[in-house]
């Protein structure tokens, strides 16, 4: 009986492990790009961490910058045919 | 009402009315992003638009890596145009025009923090305290003088100009030439602005740029 409970441990420990990890790979892949659009922005890279929680991260990340002063400057497009 | 809200939300692969949401939500915000870099806001929008196609989200998230790196309007908006702006290239051994005051930027910055450049065994340090400096290989102790010791780097090579928190750079013409990120600078271009660049490179001397 123990045995089989230390079995189901175990397997949902690797799997819990398995899923962290490629969550982490996978912010990794938004972390990277982020990091570099918040320092050019003028905020600290660390923002970009915010991609690691889970589910809503990106939107915490979009919000930062969508929303809040850029301390760079910001642009504001071209005219079209201009 | 006959129509099946469900049924539509399948046809767009949308397993929720959360989804939808957070898609036009996200679309938003990336319309914004996309114009806070200077480009159109439907760039942005469209990037998130593209997860409902059969691409799927490895697009968006090229677009992505895409939008981080590269040269954003936002970056030339703030010094080109400047008056005194190189419009062509110098004669080589010709003197440096004069250093010209920049206008009030778009927007000021409210960092007043001195600036440092860093790289090949040299520090370069400056500040608001001048409109512009010299950048050049070979200084003759002007207080205006940022000397790098290179014999890639002209004499003179660039110049900096500094206003409202912000900082700008202008090739001189120099043969050993300038790249900001990468990207060459020519005097054609003109000062451009480097507020937000990260590593400058001045003949065979790369710099990093940070504030002091």
């Amino acid at each position: 009986m123990f045995t089989v409970i230390g079995w189901l441990i175990g397997l949902s420990m690797f799997a819990l492990m398995v899923v962290l990890v490629v969550h982490v790979l996978f912010a990794l892949l938004l972390i990277v790009p982020s990091w570099r659009i918040f320092e050019r922005a003028g905020y600290s890279g660390l923002l970009s961490l915010f991609h690691l929680v889970p589910v809503i991260g990106p939107f915490i990340v979009m919000a930062i910058l969508a929303f809040g002063d850029w301390p760079n400057g910001e642009g504001r497009p071209r005219p079209a045919g201009s | 009402m006959g129509i099946d809200i469900a049924a539509i939300l399948g046809l767009f692969g949308l397993t929720s009315a959360f989804a939808l949401v957070a898609l036009v939500l996200a679309g938003w915000m990336c319309w914004r992003i996309a114009a806070k870099a200077g480009l159109p806001g439907w760039t942005g929008a469209g990037a998130i638009l593209l997860t409902l196609t059969g691409i799927g989200s490895l697009v968006s998230l090229i677009l992505l890596w895409v939008f981080a790196f590269m040269r954003w309007p936002r970056d030339g908006l703030a010094l080109a145009g400047a008056p005194g702006a190189a419009h062509a290239p110098m004669a080589r051994g010709a003197a440096p025009m004069a250093p010209a005051a920049l206008p009030p930027p778009p927007r000021a910055l409210a960092d007043r923090r001195g600036w440092t450049l860093s790289g090949g065994g040299t520090t370069l340090r400056f500040d608001d305290g001048r409109a512009s400096y010299t950048v050049t290989g070979e200084g003759s102790g002007g207080p205006d003088e940022l000397v790098l010791a290179d014999p890639s780097v002209g004499r003179p090579h660039a110049r900096l100009l500094t206003a409202a928190g912000r900082i700008g750079l202008q090739d001189l013409g120099s043969p050993g030439g300038t790249y900001i990120d990468g990207a060459r600078l020519l005097p054609a271009h003109g000062p451009r602005d480097i507020t937000a660049a990260r590593t400058l490179k001045l003949g065979n001397v790369e710099l990093a740029l940070s504030r002091t």
